[in-house]
């Protein structure tokens, strides 16, 4: 029991970012905002920011990749893996940064905090509000010890002995 | 707030690492970790930003979308009912 409680109590601290909005459009064309190429592109990104690229393999265990660029043309890549694919109700996925072959980076490789977890993941729901879609998005970060992504730091690390070496 | 209670809230600060407490005979004194609390702040701060400002492209997208579908839709009905007029004659 004491267990139990200690865990969560040891997650306050826990990055954790919870954000509802509701969309004026049937929850069919929201779940295809997210998950077609062509329309991602169209909306992925903070204001003024463009998206040259995205992938999407839309199946459990498959993997993104976007790539968003700011107004002064720099870009930032992102990555991940599907989790749950269940349209047009949920979509769960991990969440990095990355670089642009799709290789996880951590977050100072942009610049952002050292403190930035490697892993976050992401859970959408989308719920049917007589006609309009009630859409709740939750971002975690995740302790490194859960990752199963941290070894690419071990491959960067491996590839520039590998490199040294020559 | 009872003195239990704020132990119990100082406990949960000092295992969210957001406090550093030490001991001093019956004394606890206890010390902000300012520099944990900034890390959190940044992390909110960067992806509010960045999911606010997508879902407000997301939400014109989506707008833009449905209208073009509309004046599609009504482009068709309009056409079926050309073709009808003609059949008509």
């Amino acid at each position: 029991m004491s267990e139990q409680r200690n865990t969560s109590e040891g997650q306050a601290a826990k990055r954790e970012l919870v954000i509802t909005r509701i969309f004026d459009a049937p929850r069919e064309l929201v779940w295809q905002a997210w998950t077609d190429p062509k329309q991602l592109v169209k909306w992925w990104g903070p204001k003024n920011f463009t998206a040259p690229v995205a992938k999407i393999d839309l199946r459990v265990g498959g993997k993104y990749l976007y790539c968003m660029r700011s107004p002064e043309g720099d870009d930032y890549w992102s990555t991940g893996i599907y989790r749950e694919v269940i349209p047009p109700e949920r979509l769960v996925c991990t969440d990095s940064f990355a670089d642009a072959d799709g290789n996880v980076v951590p977050a100072s490789h942009y610049g952002l905090g050292e403190d930035f977890p490697l892993e976050m993941q992401v859970t959408i729901t989308f719920e049917d509000v007589a006609g309009k879609t009630k859409m709740t998005l939750k971002h975690v970060g995740l302790p490194e010890s859960m990752s199963d992504m941290t070894n690419t730091g071990w491959n960067e690390s491996f590839d520039k002995l590998a490199e040294s070496l020559k | 707030m009872s003195l239990p209670a704020i132990s119990k809230h100082l406990k949960v600060l000092e295992r969210a690492g957001l406090i550093a407490r030490g001991r001093e005979a019956q004394w606890r004194p206890s010390r902000l970790e300012a520099g944990r609390l900034k890390e959190v702040a940044d992390w909110l701060e960067h992806y509010r930003r960045f999911w606010d400002e997508s879902f407000d492209r997301l939400d014109a997208h989506l707008r833009e979308l449905q209208a073009q579908q509309k004046q599609q839709h009504r482009k068709q009905t309009r056409e079926k009912k050309h073709v009808r007029t003609k059949k008509h004659l």
